[in-house]
């Protein structure tokens, strides 16, 4: 494999992408058969690059004095996973929502930022310089931004928030960057190791941090997510909320902290208690407002927030199986959340709807959905064999594992953490039960009575990511082995505290399933069930009298003393940076309006007021 | 490791059999005591059987509305994930070596397989009734999920001085201490007590079957062979409950037969507590649950991590 690969697979992308963000709406018809060809062979390069993990290259661009800025990629086994998986899933959602999107006014904006995604999101993964890592971070942030903007009316709203707190931690980026020249003297990642643990680098790791938790979605920045969650189609929110922004944070973050090898790992260390609050936070309360949400893609967007909170849990343990887990769990939660939002869409093209009380008995219409659905559902809640217990798993035991230093407070405060992330794993179950009940389970409203199946267009990825999530389930340690341990450098196995053998207890499963229906079959032979209607207690009731929604399933939790008054300010958007940090503005600008009223005599005050307060400086009377 | 074929023989004779025999005498008995303190004869020995064997022969019947696939395999489900679920707890109530299949977060997900599989099956039924019963038996989930786990956290703190840490998730090894003998090991067995008497659907917590006003709730469209496998189910998880109480609190079954009794006094607990109490709401338990339990039990946990700390053996 030759060097010249890493900028052509970086490169390529986004040229063809940006021209063709500027074609003409008639030439779709050769765009989208491009979209699809370029996101192909950026898979395949991907391919190339995961197999060959000694690739660099590097070009001089400028010199200016002492700061040298040059083009410096390089692969390492971290990053070569990851391109793996960015590049598979921009493919698969390229051929999800190819065929859809062309209908859509801007569908030339939707496939020349799909390009842009495989193009910058493989840029921030070779970069290894730290102004490189920040141009392709910044043009994954303006493909979201685009993408959001192709979706439904008030589309613009949620792209200007998205954009708005990205493009804000993306400055939080730049300043934590600078910072880090500061002290190393180069932008060079891998020369960079901070040992010191002085303001200086805490600062510049909080403000690094604070960008890659952004862009993972972490509680109290997350707020983007459920807006971008509910306007914007539903294939944008699989390919970057979804799948590709959490690879990108977590990535920047475990560069950041991983130990021994990290840019700030010394610093981290003092840390892990902030990051531990983060991670139990995010857990807990994204996926409490997750339960009460009304429509599908929002409540997914909540739950992608909450799962981040697991991913920066076993990070914040900082032990290797902490680490592994949260890794894993950062894989496991691409495939099956962007697995659910390709589900959502499906769902919301056939019947017209995303809201949950419109929707219904829909696994009889749309079986393929329905199965591919109630997988991600159940990975997604921990439910064993699936893939999402398996990671679950390593982030309790890496959990448990630090309770072993009695040292320091984050490692005093396990059972906090243990307790914490296994109690949202129930939620979680809770509200994909209600997603399943009020979605394809229930009763079927009258007016969906002509639903159909999605298109083989749609249906493919998500069976694809529906299989990687039983396979990646079942043969747990494969991923582990193929591409986390070496990603972190672990030689060999890894010693774990508990046991899990899944396909041996698949099997037992199985076995299990077996006697119930050997004994059922026995039973029935020569009888056949016998359909009958509803029992409605001798009444006689029209079909949709007789739906109870999945909405009204947790009211009982939303209006629980105590909780009641924490979800109304949360409904008023009481916890909302972007809503507060709005609010404090316009608060500014009243102000200034105030002060700004047209009358000169007032004016005149105040240029009398400053001239004297600056004599008084200069001539240093106090 | 055992061989396959050892494995199958072991899921199928104690994971099945002995469990599923076990259970329906257990049922018999919580049939008999209750009829006791109520002063009635109840019913004869072999009743829970006769149910059995009388339902497996009955017709079928699956409502028209409903996802016939998903309302047939959630019993089956249930049974598989109890008939894994005991011959792990089982194996090691008979002092068996090493792991099946895994260890006690494993236990711990696959107590939550019935009631999932029982949300389920009832959401496909389509029916009013079974839709409220499942949004009750989802919420009875996160109610009593809560406490459970501070529960099993105390017996974490407990084990976490006494044996290696190598150990710890090994239930096995778990079984072998008796965090009962200290404050918060008592706090933590009596809210399990709780926990599994809602895991169970016992009174004071069927509000999911509640008969007189759901008519059965989540069982409701039910009937012939696939209520048998409800039945059996449950008959089952009296076993497998109990005994995950006996084995994380009790010191397990260091002899059998002092197994056994502790068994039979968890037994006995739960009826006791079933007789005595009327029907709450769902509101009323997520209350209690999350609002009374919880703190309790996080002053327990409290206590035995100070008490870990401090190296006194009976905080």
């Amino acid at each position: 494999m030759s060097n010249e690969l890493l900028p052509i697979i970086v490169f390529a992308p986004i040229v063809l992408g940006f021209i063709t963000l500027f074609l003409p709406r008639a030439l779709r018809y050769f765009t989208a058969p491009l979209t699809l060809l370029v996101t192909a062979l950026v898979f395949l390069g991907a391919v190339g690059i995961f197999q060959d993990k000694t690739l660099s290259y590097s070009v001089p661009i400028f010199n200016i004095q002492e700061i040298s800025f040059d083009l410096l990629l390089r692969n390492t086994s971290l990053s070569s996973f990851m391109i793996l998986f960015a590049a598979g899933f921009t493919s698969l959602i390229a051929i999800y929502s190819v065929k859809s999107s062309m209908d859509n006014k801007a569908a030339n904006i939707f496939y020349g930022a799909i390009m842009l995604t495989a193009g910058g999101s493989i840029g921030v993964l070779l970069a290894d310089h730290l102004l490189v890592l920040l141009f392709f971070w910044e043009i994954v942030t303006v493909a979201l931004y685009l993408m959001i903007t192709t979706g439904q009316e008030k589309s613009n709203f949620a792209a200007t928030k998205t954009f708005a707190m990205l493009g804000a931690s993306d400055g939080a980026l730049l300043l934590g960057i600078l910072f880090t020249y500061k002290i190393c003297g180069t932008f060079q990642m891998s020369h960079i190791a901070i040992t010191e643990n002085e303001p200086l680098a805490i600062a510049a790791f909080l403000l690094m941090a604070v960008a890659a938790l952004t862009k993972a979605g972490a509680f109290p920045l997350h707020t983007w997510l459920p807006t971008s969650g509910q306007y914007s189609n539903a294939a944008v929110m699989a390919i970057l909320p979804a799948s590709i922004d959490k690879l990108l944070g977590i990535y920047l973050l475990v560069v950041l902290v991983l130990p021994q090898k990290g840019l700030f790992a010394m610093v981290a260390w003092d840390l892990r208690l902030v990051l531990a609050i983060i991670g139990a936070a995010t857990v807990l309360i994204a996926v409490m407002i997750a339960m009460v949400q009304h429509n599908i893609k929002k409540l997914f967007a909540y739950h992608a927030i909450s799962q981040v909170g697991y991913m920066v849990l076993g990070i914040a343990t900082m032990n290797p199986i902490g680490l592994a887990g949260g890794l894993f769990h950062m894989l496991n939660h691409s495939i099956y959340k962007s697995c659910l939002f390709l589900c959502g869409g499906a769902v919301e093209e056939s019947t017209g709807t995303a809201e949950l009380e419109q929707l219904g008995g829909l696994g009889k219409k749309m079986p393929l959905t329905f199965m591919a659905c109630f997988i991600a559902a159940m990975s997604i809640s921990g439910v064993l064999p699936f893939n999402g217990f398996a990671s679950k798993w390593l982030v309790y035991q890496g959990i448990i594992q630090m309770g072993k230093d009695t040292t320091t407070t984050a490692a005093i405060l396990w059972p906090l953490w243990l307790v914490t992330a296994m109690f949202a794993s129930a939620l979680t179950l809770a509200s994909f039960v209600k997603i399943l009940h009020s979605v394809f389970l229930s009763r079927m409203p009258d007016a969906l009575r002509e639903t159909k199946e999605v298109s083989a267009f749609k249906f493919v990825p998500m069976m694809i990511l529906a299989a990687l999530c039983v396979i990646f389930g079942i043969l747990y340690t494969l991923p582990l082995k193929i591409f986390i341990y070496p990603a972190l450098g672990f030689k060999g196995d890894l010693q774990v505290l508990g046991f899990w053998d899944s396909s041996f207890a698949t099997l037992m499963l199985m076995i299990g399933l077996c006697v119930g229906a050997v004994i059922i079959a026995a039973v029935s032979i020569g009888k056949k069930a016998r359909k009958v209607p509803t029992w409605t207690c001798g009444e006689i009731q029209p079909n949709d009298s007789m739906i109870i929604p999945g909405t009204a399933f947790y009211k009982t939790v939303s209006s629980l003393e105590g909780l009641k008054q924490l979800y109304s300010w949360q409904e008023k958007e009481v916890f909302d940076p972007y809503t507060q940090a709005g609010k404090s503005g316009s608060g500014l600008t009243n102000m200034l309006k105030w002060l700004h009223n047209g009358i000169l005599p007032i004016y005149m005050n105040w240029v009398t007021i400053g001239l004297l307060v600056l004599l008084f400086i200069l001539c240093e009377i106090w | 490791m055992n061989s396959l074929g050892q494995s199958i023989i072991e899921l199928l004779l104690l994971g099945f059999l002995l469990t599923a025999v076990v259970g329906l005498v257990a049922s018999w008995i919580v049939r008999k005591v209750s009829a006791k303190v109520q002063y009635r004869v109840g019913p004869p020995f072999m009743q829970p059987f006769y149910d059995v064997i009388k339902l497996l022969g009955k017709e079928q019947t699956i409502p028209e509305e409903a996802n016939g696939f998903v309302f047939c395999l959630a019993p089956l489900v249930a049974l598989s994930s109890v008939i894994l679920l005991s011959t792990m707890l089982l194996r090691i109530a008979l002092q068996k070596e090493g792991y099946f299949a895994g260890d006690v977060i494993v236990v711990l997900y696959l107590l939550a397989m019935p009631s999932l599989a029982l949300i389920l099956g009832a959401s496909a039924s389509a029916s009013p009734h079974a839709s409220i019963g499942s949004a009750r038996e989802m919420k009875l989930l996160i109610s009593y999920e809560l406490p459970l786990l501070l529960a099993f956290t105390i017996v974490l703190i407990k084990a976490s001085g006494q044996i290696e840490q190598s150990q710890l998730l090994s239930l096995a090894a778990l079984s072998g201490l008796k965090p009962i003998m200290s404050i918060s090991g008592c706090l933590a067995f009596l809210v399990s007590i709780l926990c599994i008497q809602a895991k169970l659907g016992l009174v004071p917590f069927d509000v999911a079957e509640a008969e007189t006003e759901l008519a059965g709730g989540v069982i409701i469209e039910y009937s012939g062979p696939l209520l048998a496998m409800w039945t059996l189910e449950h008959a089952m998880l009296l076993v497998a409950l109990p005994v995950f109480v006996v084995e994380l609190f009790l010191g397990g079954f260091d002899s059998i037969i002092l197994g056994i009794i502790k068994y039979v006094v968890v037994v006995v607990l739960l009826i006791l507590i079933k007789n005595t109490n009327p029907r709450m709401r769902i509101d009323q338990i997520m209350k209690f649950f999350w609002y009374y339990c919880s703190p309790i039990l996080i002053i327990a946990l409290v206590l035995a991590v100070v008490g870990n700390f401090l190296g006194i053996g009976w905080l």
